[in-house]
């Protein structure tokens, strides 16, 4: 195989949605695919991945390193290696915004803080085994309310007077909503409320690390412009956000296979793959 | 495995009383206890065998929540769980001390819903100064007498002194155990390490020395043990008394090669001295030397409180000591939810890692094994960035 037909992909299986980046070797993305990991865990992320080789016209085979990240990362049959997804955020952030100090990545079922030094993952904090503090949180509470969690954001620019949410935990603050609701409060205030709940939650977790400018924000929730405003305010500082912020994992997982084959040829080894196949991956171990 | 030592010690962690149960039907009474605080040479002296209490982190609690709140130590409620269960009603007595808050209100709790032939409850002391190693003392004393009054036998001087040197001997084997594990790769792993010390703490004290002698022969001679791996960690905290962590850990890329915790160093490393009177070097050994936040040891280093760097050198300095020899290169600092003791120590203790440049990361779970999952992606991020 020609050096310049090298091709890597990053497969990233969340709670809520998977995301496959393939990269060449210049590390320009060839194709990109977001899709719902399903309601069985892991078993349409193989689909994830059909659908991305088909946007760039390939076969599986032309790919030469594929790294699984994320919730589901463990037995993805077809990933030579699986590295968590701290790592690949931080060097997918990092590779979008060379910058970079601190990283929030506010995901499906959780959310992380990352520090970043030199491009390097150092330090990280994650919230506990709760919803509170991510996408879950909002799609629960969108339920409660009646609407789609995708026009939260803008519903909540309407605001005025946002409604203060003092629950932390997603069962009681959707009591809350619900009272807060028959005290005949604008519905726009009570998702403002909603968000800034998340922000600063997930702002409070994230100091333990101490937030140092550029802060990017990262993840599907990233999506949501008043979430985005929320997290601003309690950071104290300009955020960062990508173009398409679910990304930037897969993309970190991309980069990752580019430079372990880079470094595997440059010292004349061979690189360690594992014998793949495009099938489903099953349940956790 | 070609290990019978180590093969017989699994066996021993998995049933972990049926040798007791078996001393029993030959008429010898057994006294269990809790924590590393109750003294366990008054117990073997008196021809008594201690037997550990320890929680099942693998039994989901349903009972214990009558008795003592749901926020408080999951180690603790489950031990309490399983004592309302009736596992442990095998006990002849049960020995506890004021470990922590929830160990003092556990002790009580054990008194009147189980309420066993024997209990005594020793009030130990949360600082080190003269006075409270006075105190000990006295507390030692009538722990000694309750126990003659209980078995109608008197435990002389010499009895008592030959008890410490059988410990004591029991220690030296552990920390040539632990020598073990200072070899890259090391010759036992965390997990068959902690195996090895529950049955230890489930077995005759004369018993788990011939055992150890048995394991540390043949580990010598041992061809399959773990393999290399990059990262060597210390594992710090509160108690571990199942593998499912140190498995989860071991499931990736680090070896487990040194703890701080109570079914380890913390109850298996230190000496008694033998004195004069028996009681001075117990009652010093069992507060003093004893390593578990549960006691402030600030008091014993007053001047240096003035120097936040030098109060954490001389707390946590040992630690430094354990990485130096163990050549470890990277820390995991847990706990069970809702423990104070060690929550508390968290700040201090990372400030000092620090300090020496020795990468740390913290981890709290609530002492069941399916909680332990969510962890893994935590100690593998750690694995990643320490590499």
């Amino acid at each position: 195989m020609a050096t310049n037909s090298y091709l890597f992909c990053g497969v990233d299986i969340g709670s809520t949605m998977t995301k496959v980046v393939i990269i060449d070797i210049d590390g320009e993305i060839c194709s990109r695919v977001v899709g719902p990991t399903g309601a069985e865990h892991r078993r349409l992320a193989n689909k994830v991945m059909e659908e991305a080789l088909e946007q760039a016209n390939l076969s599986f085979d032309a790919i030469s390193y594929v790294i699984s990240t994320g919730y589901g990362r463990i037995n993805v049959p077809f990933a030579d290696r699986q590295i968590t997804e701290l790592t690949c955020h931080a060097k997918g952030v990092a590779s979008l915004f060379p910058s970079v100090r601190t990283a929030i990545d506010i995901g499906g079922q959780d959310a992380k803080g990352l520090k970043i030094s030199n491009g390097r993952l150092v330090d990280f904090v994650m919230n506990d085994k709760c919803a509170a503090g991510t996408g879950r949180f909002l799609e629960v509470l969108a339920d409660t309310l009646e609407l789609r969690v995708e026009d939260l954001g803008s519903i909540s620019l309407k605001s005025t007077n946002k409604v203060r949410i003092s629950s932390i935990c997603t069962i009681f603050a959707q009591q809350e909503v619900i009272s807060r609701l028959s005290d005949g409060i604008a519905i726009e205030d009570v998702v403002a409320g909603l968000h800034d709940a998340i922000a600063s939650r997930v702002v409070r977790m994230t100091r333990r690390l101490n937030i140092e400018p550029d802060v990017v924000l990262t993840g599907g929730v990233a999506k949501n412009v008043g979430v985005v405003s929320a997290v601003k305010e309690h950071a104290g500082c300009e955020l960062l956000v990508p173009h398409d912020p679910l990304l930037s994992g897969a993309l970190g997982a991309a980069l990752l296979g580019k430079e372990l084959t880079a470094e595997a040829l440059a010292k004349g080894e061979p690189i360690q793959r594992k014998e793949r196949r495009l099938k489903e991956a099953t349940f956790f171990t | 495995m070609a290990e019978k030592g180590l093969a017989k010690a699994k066996e021993i962690y998995k049933d972990r009383t049926h040798r007791v149960k078996e001393l029993k039907t030959e008429g010898k009474k057994i006294i269990g206890y809790l924590c590393i605080y109750p003294v366990l040479e008054i117990i073997t002296a008196l021809d008594l065998v201690p037997y550990r209490i320890l929680g099942d982190m693998r039994e989901p609690i349903t009972k214990a929540d009558a008795c003592l709140p749901t926020v408080v130590c999951p180690f603790l409620r489950s031990v309490v769980d399983l004592g309302l269960k009736g596992r442990y009603d095998f006990l002849d007595g049960v020995v506890m001390a004021h470990i922590c808050d929830v160990g003092e209100k556990t002790a009580h709790i054990w008194d009147d819903y189980i309420n066993p032939p024997y209990s005594f409850f020793i009030d130990t002391p949360h600082t080190v100064h003269k006075a409270a190693q006075a105190e000990h003392k006295e507390l030692l004393k009538d722990f000694k007498k309750s126990l003659e009054l209980f078995t109608g036998k008197e435990l002389s001087s010499e009895r008592l002194k030959e008890a410490i040197q059988v410990y004591n001997q029991q220690r030296t084997l552990v920390r040539q155990l632990y020598d073990l594990r200072k070899i890259d790769p090391p010759l036992i792993s965390g997990i068959e390490t902690l195996q090895v010390m529950v049955a230890l703490a489930s077995i005759p004290v004369e018993e788990g020395n011939a055992l150890l002698e048995q394991i540390i022969s043949e580990l010598k001679e041992r061809k399959d043990g773990p393999p290399k791996k990059a990262a060597r960690l210390l594992v710090w905290g509160a108690i571990i008394d199942d593998v499912a962590l140190i498995e989860m850990i071991e499931s990736l890329e680090a070896n487990v090669v040194m703890d701080d915790t109570c079914v380890g160093t913390r109850c298996y490393f230190p000496d008694v001295e033998l004195t004069d009177d028996p009681l001075d070097g117990l009652a010093y050994r069992y507060l003093v030397d004893l390593q578990c936040p549960r006691t402030f040891k600030e008091a014993a280093f007053s001047e240096m409180k003035k120097d936040y760097m030098a109060d954490l050198g001389a707390r946590f300095g040992y630690l430094r000591d354990y990485a130096k020899e163990w050549n470890v290169n990277g820390v995991i600092l847990q706990s069970v939810k809702y423990c104070d003791v060690h929550g508390y120590e968290v700040p201090g203790l990372k400030d000092y890692l620090d300090s020496i440049g020795l990468p740390s990361t913290y981890l709290e779970h609530d002492y069941s094994e399916g909680s332990l999952a969510p962890l893994r992606t935590r100690v593998q991020g750690f694995l990643e960035v320490i590499s």
